[in-house]
């Protein structure tokens, strides 16, 4: 289980992350949604440890991160949201690499990396330089990375950013599958067709603070809405979209 | 609408003449600083040739063919600097397309940015030498002088203009190749160029060279007979690299953009020629493997390593021409042979070392931090393999290679013996407080004291060269083989201990921090306990 406690990041005067606690258990696909700057990214970052929070404390069953990060980093595995990887390498290198660095033992690993490739389309591509591949096949390479050393903690930020819709729909599948066999999977998407298919709860950010944190199907009748969106437009999204919507073509015809 | 055009591309193709790469990601605005830095460095190097013109009794033939071949030298360092930046690359052709400009505004922009980069530098490097020496170079008279003046900003521009314009030509001339035969091949004619340009800054006159010709110019201009007769050449010379270089950017314009929006997106792989054996437990094969790749695919790296090995050259060559040597016809003996191997192991050493802290695609070093799994120390020793695999070993291998391929063995592998321990010991202390996995950690630009950096230059070299001079005698002496080999033992213990101690508490760095706004002088006041550290432990 993962735990936030009133974990929050300020950069200078600006608070990105603002008391936010929440918890995403073992067996469940949690969403973590919110718009463009609410603090999403910043709290992937913060359970990563690839970034300090500022105060509160991020629990991983029961232990705060921070008391053996090594550890934690070793059960943990993370698509960020951009997919910034070592282009110079070929795609092969790379997760080599990783297992290298993840100090997991040479062969097995030799031969789940060429399952991942072969699965996810990359096998014939495996020596090309990750410079010449597509934002999909990228992404395809950060997910094989991550999920390389059979993680317990899946952070997914984004994960459907450019892939094709056969292997959307395989990861669609495979996160479900992941968290069904009892892995902690925290997921944050701008895309709330697929959150709603996919998740079974979602944690709603907006400005930094948690606006709702409960099951989709809880949040459609308590707000009496029909859908993932019209939840998230309501507790998100200020403006009125079709008056924007209106105004950006009368700025662009004018 | 199309000077505003115009503006806008030339001033981001004049900037992006510097790396913005390499840089800190918090060091925001410090390119600025960097052309300041290369500005001053050029200005400085004027003010010292200027200085050597206030008092000078000299020959004239040679202080002309230094500045020419200087003048010559920095312009073609520019041209190989900029390689990448004087033709559309795919990021111009992607980002530009599909905007309404025509290739032609394009096309001028970019030769005036190249143009003004041109200019720029030969403007700052004989800023104070263009008005010091031109009056001690010209006979007597003010028409003599004024004549002196025009002959040399005109045999200046020229000389500059025609580096840099045969550089571009045989550029353009690569470019015909299949772009990715292209690709690859530049990476070589770079670092070829680079060493061409700083050995040949050292050899003797000779008629052959371009700097000779453009002394003739001068001197023709000046009404001095003195290789006035190369005058020609150099005009030839002169028109020829830029009629090669307008041909080659005509090429690219009408040919290579094309090819770049036409290559496809993935090009095929090179098989399974990317073997690399291990480099000891996961971790260090993981951070040495990744340093070679790096090392070899990333073309600012490679060239900045080609400067310090072209810096070993030129060190070599000064050595070999200096009259002490040339009075002990050192070139024809075994002292030639140590002082290159030992001063390109010590080049080699801290090229490789440089070059380490430059990073390669900052922003994907996050896989690093995130696959932190075992502890700070075991990175910190693997962090200094790379070091021994990619300095120390090529160049012991390659004099090992030589060594035994002309001296008896056991004088060969005397000498092989100390220089492992020569590189051991640079390596070591050239690792004192470098806590970065190669090219991993964000870069600060004018930190480093240039000034600082040559003096040691200059110590280590007077440091070798008398070493030099004791191991050829200690070659046939036994005891002296003991004594010196000793001294580099111990000395490459204490490197291995400072190196090993200054790391213990340290963790992995990947962003190069800012200095701290005060700077603390360790000052004490029992000779023990840091002044801070009372009011801590309430003394």
């Amino acid at each position: 289980m993962l735990e936030l406690k009133n974990v929050s990041k300020s950069f200078s005067s600006i608070t990105a992350v603002d008391h936010v606690s929440f918890t995403a258990r073992a067996g469940e696909v949690t969403g973590y949604l919110g718009p463009n700057g609410s603090g999403k990214s910043t709290t992937m970052k913060m359970i990563t440890g690839l970034m300090e929070m500022t105060s509160g404390a991020i629990l991983f069953e029961g232990e705060p991160i921070q008391r053996d990060l090594l550890a934690y980093k070793r059960r943990m595995g993370y698509v960020p949201e951009e997919p910034h990887l070592y282009a110079h390498l070929s795609g092969l290198e790379y997760l080599i690499m990783v297992g290298q660095l993840r100090d997991l033992p040479a062969k097995p690993t030799a031969e789940r990396i060429d399952s991942l490739l072969r699965l996810f389309s990359l096998h014939g591509d495996r020596n090309v330089a990750i410079s010449s591949y597509s934002k999909g096949m990228r992404q395809k390479v950060l997910l094989s990375a991550a999920l390389l050393h059979n993680p317990d903690l899946l952070l997914l930020d984004e994960p459907f950013s450019g892939l094709d819709v056969g292997t959307a729909l395989v990861l669609r599948s495979l996160i479900q599958e992941l968290a069904a066999r009892g892995k902690v999977v925290l997921f944050s998407s701008h895309e709330l067709e697929t959150v709603e298919r996919v998740c079974s709860r979602v944690v709603i950010l907006h400005r930094g603070k948690i606006v709702a944190d409960d099951s989709i199907e809880h949040l459609r009748t308590l707000m009496e809405l029909p859908t993932l969106e019209s939840i998230f437009s309501q507790l998100a999204v200020e403006q009125d979209t079709t008056a924007i919507s209106r105004e950006i073509a009368d700025v662009i015809n004018a | 609408m199309k000077q505003a055009q115009f503006r806008v591309l030339y001033r981001q193709f004049l900037f992006r003449m510097v790396d913005l790469e390499l840089l800190s990601t918090s060091a925001h605005g410090d390119v600025s600083k960097l052309l300041g830095q290369i500005a001053a460095l050029l200005l400085f190097v004027s003010m010292l040739f200027s200085l050597a013109a206030l008092n000078f009794k000299g020959p004239r033939p040679f202080v002309e063919y230094l500045l020419i071949s200087t003048n010559m030298l920095a312009v073609g360092l520019l041209a190989v600097l900029s390689w990448e930046s004087t033709f559309p690359d795919r990021r111009d052709v992607l980002v530009l397309a599909p905007l309404p400009l025509r290739a032609r505004s394009i096309f001028i922009a970019k030769v005036a940015a190249v143009a003004s980069a041109l200019g720029l530098t030969i403007g700052a490097l004989n800023a104070l030498t263009g008005i010091a020496w031109p009056p001690v170079l010209a006979p007597d008279g003010f028409i003599a002088v004024l004549r002196s003046y025009a002959a040399y900003w005109i045999a200046m521009l020229g000389s500059g203009t025609f580096v840099f314009c045969s550089v571009l030509t045989v550029q353009g001339l690569a470019a015909l190749l299949p772009r990715r035969q292209f690709l690859r091949l530049s990476a070589f004619l770079q670092m070829a160029a680079f060493c061409f340009f700083l050995s040949t800054y050292f050899m003797n006159p000779s008629p052959w060279l371009p700097s000779v010709w453009f002394v003739g110019l001068f001197n023709s201009m000046t009404g001095s007979p003195v290789s006035a007769a190369f005058a020609p050449r150099a005009l030839i010379g002169l028109a020829a690299s830029i009629l090669g270089a307008a041909t080659a950017f005509l090429l690219s314009y009408f040919r290579t953009i094309r090819k770049i929006v036409e290559e496809p997106d993935i090009l095929p792989g090179s098989g399974g020629r990317r073997w690399l054996p291990r480099f000891g437990d996961s971790l260090a094969t993981a951070i040495v493997q990744f340093s070679i790749r790096t090392l070899l695919r990333s073309r600012q790296h490679r060239v900045m390593f080609a400067f310090y090995v072209g810096i070993g050259f030129t060190f070599v060559i000064l050595f070999l021409k200096t009259p002490r040597a040339q009075q002990d016809r050192i070139a024809e003996s075994d002292a030639a042979l140590l002082f290159s191997t030992v001063v390109m192991m010590c080049v080699w050493v801290v090229g490789a070392r440089v070059v380490f802290s430059m990073p390669l695609a900052l922003h994907a070093n996050w896989i690093f931090r995130l696959t932190e799994v075992r502890g700070a120390p075991k990175y910190l020793a693997a962090i200094r393999r790379p070091l021994f695999v990619l300095a120390v070993a090529p160049v012991w291998t390659a004099t090992a290679a030589l060594l035994f391929s002309m001296w008896p063995w056991w004088r060969a592998a005397a000498h092989l013996a100390l220089l492992g321990l020569w590189g051991i010991a640079l390596a070591y202390i050239c690792l004192r407080d470098f806590q970065k996995i190669p090219f991993t950690c964000s870069y600060r630009p004018g930190k480093s004291y240039i000034h600082m950096a040559v003096l040691a230059a200059l110590g280590l070299l007077l440091v070798i060269s008398i070493a030099v001079r004791f191991e050829l005698q200690a070659l046939d002496d036994p005891a002296k083989f003991a004594v010196m080999f000793a001294i580099l033992l111990v000395a490459s213990f204490c490197a291995r201990w400072a190196a090993v101690t200054a790391s213990e508490e340290a963790a992995v760095q990947f962003e190069d921090l800012e200095p701290p706004a005060i700077q603390g002088l360790g000052l004490t006041r029992d000779g023990v306990m840091p002044l801070g550290l009372e009011t801590e432990k309430g003394v």
